[in-house]
């Protein structure tokens, strides 16, 4: 009889690691390189902000301008003979905390404007899906462009751009949970046991419920984010020299790309490569553990 | 009945409307009930009679138009009853402002419903009741906890929203208590399980626990034993009857199961085509030979396998007798008796008015009431010759 108890006892255990035992190893592989790649961004943007650098990255070495991975200068050296990896550690300064702010324009508008079309449906939801339309159908970085032209060209101004049309998709999935969630018993369990609305939807659907899919917007978010900064930059309307950012160094390195010179711009270009795919991948990998089969 | 009712609901209708049919279903069409403290009362008809959408409208759960239209649902609670039966109020106050009935020919035809203004006005009533001092427990009870959550913790958050328990540690313990009192088999182990590692007896066990952790003034029972193992149905049935008689919970118990109402209920209701067609204390509206009885009434317990046995009167060569027709259609409710389609019982004296009239329920002995021609004369409020 104990043996059985106890058998029954790990059941309810197994439902929580099930979903990462049943995942598949490319899953699993996305995930733990996703991870690295927050890892690395996080530590570097701290060691950025204290200014733990391996050189100084505005200090000029004549010597050695566009100089190849070598002693002294671990990624090289661009057009200046500036360090590359001081660089491109410094650059993350210029999209993480505007990253974080879109992802979390974003999340906290597309949640209570999922909230709203989810829980209320006729009007409200054919406001959400009109609004999620428009935002849809304007090319994204022409808004920006003309938020630029409108006020300046500020980092956060567009990164807030950025949330604000990212919104409307999460809104939509987070209504399309709601939908669901609410015709099932154990919600509606809960507004018999007397919960206010507020707690039912704050806790028991969005953070029980929602949690994942929640993260998972908001790595795909963090990606989005990086890709528009450096491109902005890239064209010259994000961050200005000689403050570093990844896209205005490719900029940099590409005059002397066709001289032979490649290095100083394909550093860069690199490290955007590996952190966009680092975090698609990240929430593409628990998209497919969290998500697909998790239907209770 | 000396004892004061904790619940009456008076002349309660609630209705949907269908868009694809252009009319109303009557699911609820001038339901009367009430509930003495300490009693069960059992409310029993076929699916669609309108029983699960009373509970829910005495709860004020049911939304959208036109839904609650019309009635009273007076409620004393454990405060009313210290205060000498004074803490009556009724749940369904002021919504009457906020509906606007027109009726036709003794019927409705239309409904307006200021919508907000009736969710504001109901989430005013029932702060305090629902969960509080009316708790439910539901059909299926796998599906009615949060897959998300620990049933411990989910007994805890009742535990800590309704009683002056507010540390969670104690809260616990009283949880444990509770898994313990629903005898629950290792109650510890269990609080920290989710719903399904648990099979739906002890599910519907953790349910019972969770509603009776705030201590209600009434229970509601929606279908306990539906979707459960035949051998689970019993033990959950033996469970509430234990705890009927051990902490005299005022239930309100709703099955379209007549074996569990004739193990626990007091009283009966017999519902059908959503309304109330016999109301009375159990050892008389459930014994399939005591007469008086509506012939809806014998006709249900004629069409139950123990029936036969008995020898009762509408067992037909060792067959199981069934009613014949179908369940009257709530979106075109007849004119006259909504039974009349299907009733073997109607004489030449009385069909003229079973087919034009709605009868009255009408008292045939203190406390039993049938609502049938053959035990009384008048018709039914409001309704009129056709």
């Amino acid at each position: 009889m104990r043996r059985y108890r106890q058998a029954a006892g790990e059941v309810g255990e197994r439902r929580e690691r099930s979903r990462w035992r049943a995942a598949t190893t490319a899953d699993l592989a996305a995930v733990g390189y996703g991870l690295l790649v927050v890892a690395l961004v996080v530590i570097s943007y701290a060691l950025g902000a204290v200014g733990w650098l391996p050189d100084d990255p505005a200090r000029m070495d004549m010597a050695r301008l566009n100089a190849p991975p070598g002693p002294g200068h671990a990624l090289g050296t661009d057009f200046l003979g500036r360090d590359m990896l001081s660089r491109l550690i410094v650059g993350i300064q210029a999209y993480f905390l505007p990253g974080l702010l879109a992802v979390a324009t974003s999340l906290a508008l597309g949640a209570t404007l999922g909230v709203v079309a989810g829980y209320r449906d006729g009007r409200a939801e054919a406001l959400v899906t009109y609004l999620s339309n428009l935002v849809d159908s304007f090319p994204r970085l022409v808004l920006i462009l003309l938020v630029i032209a409108a006020f300046r060209a500020d980092i956060y101004y567009v990164m807030l751009v950025v949330g604000i049309t990212g919104a409307p998709a999460i809104a939509s999935l987070i209504a399309g949970k709601i939908q669901f969630l609410r015709t099932k018993s154990f919600i509606e369990a809960a507004h018999v046991l007397g919960l206010s609305t507020r707690v039912i939807v704050v806790k028991h659907i969005l953070w029980y419920n929602c949690a994942p899919l929640l993260i998972i917007q908001a790595t795909l978010g963090m990606g989005e984010a990086i890709l528009v900064e450096t491109s902005l930059s890239y064209l010259g309307f994000g961050v200005q020299e000689p403050t570093p950012s990844w896209g205005n160094m490719v900029q940099a390195g590409a005059n002397y790309f066709f001289h032979g010179k490649f290095w100083p711009s394909t550093a860069p270009a690199l490290a955007i490569l590996g952190t966009i795919l680092g975090f698609h991948l990240l929430g593409d990998g628990l998209n497919n553990i969290l998500e697909s089969k998790s239907a209770p | 009945m000396t004892r004061s009712p904790v619940l009456e609901i008076s002349d309660l209708r609630t209705y949907f409307y269908s868009r694809a049919k252009q009319a109303f279903i009557r699911s609820v069409d001038g339901v009367s009930l009430s509930i003495a403290r300490g009693e069960t009362l059992g409310v029993v008809g076929e699916s669609g009679s309108g029983k699960s959408v009373t509970a829910l409208s005495v709860l004020g759960l049911i939304g959208g138009s036109p839904g609650v239209i019309t009635g009273a649902v007076e409620f004393a609670g454990g405060d009313g009853a210290r205060a000498g039966g004074n803490g009556r109020r009724n749940l369904l106050q002021d919504l009457a402002r906020h509906v606007t009935v027109t009726e036709r020919d003794g019927r409705i035809v239309a409904v307006a419903k200021d919508e907000p203004g009736w969710q504001a006005q109901v989430e005013r009533s029932m702060r305090g009741v629902r969960g509080k001092e009316i708790a439910m427990i539901f059909q299926n009870p796998k599906s009615s906890l949060n897959p998300f959550l620990t049933v411990g913790q989910q007994i805890s958050e009742a535990i800590r929203l309704h009683t002056p328990v507010k540390d969670s540690r104690e809260a616990k313990e009283r949880a444990i208590a509770w898994l313990e009192r629903v005898h629950m088999d290792s109650p510890r182990l269990r609080f920290d399980q989710y719903p399904d590692g648990l099979s739906g007896g002890m599910c519907q066990r953790a349910m019972i626990a969770m509603a009776l952790a705030s201590e209600p003034s009434l229970l509601i029972a929606d279908e306990p034993t539906t979707g459960l193992d035949a051998t689970i149905q019993s033990r959950i049935v033996a469970l509430l009857a234990e705890l009927k008689s051990g902490l005299g919970v005022t239930t309100l118990l709703i099955t379209h199961d007549i074996r569990v109402v004739s193990r626990l209920a007091d009283t009966v209701a017999v519902m059908y085509g959503g309304t109330v067609m016999e109301h009375g204390p159990a050892r008389d509206v459930l014994a399939p030979s005591v007469e008086p009885k509506h012939p809806y009434t014998s006709a249900l317990l004629a069409s139950l396998p123990s029936a036969q046995k008995n020898g009762g009167p509408h067992a037909i060569d060792g067959r199981l007798s069934v009613i014949r027709g179908e369940v009257v259609d709530t979106m075109d409710v007849p004119r006259g008796c909504r039974f009349y389609a299907r009733c073997d019982r109607v004489t030449d004296t009385i069909r003229a008015r079973c087919m034009s009239q709605e009868p009255a329920l009408a008292a045939v002995t203190a406390g039993h009431q049938i609502r049938c021609y053959l035990y009384g004369d008048e018709p039914r409020d409001g309704a009129r010759a056709g």
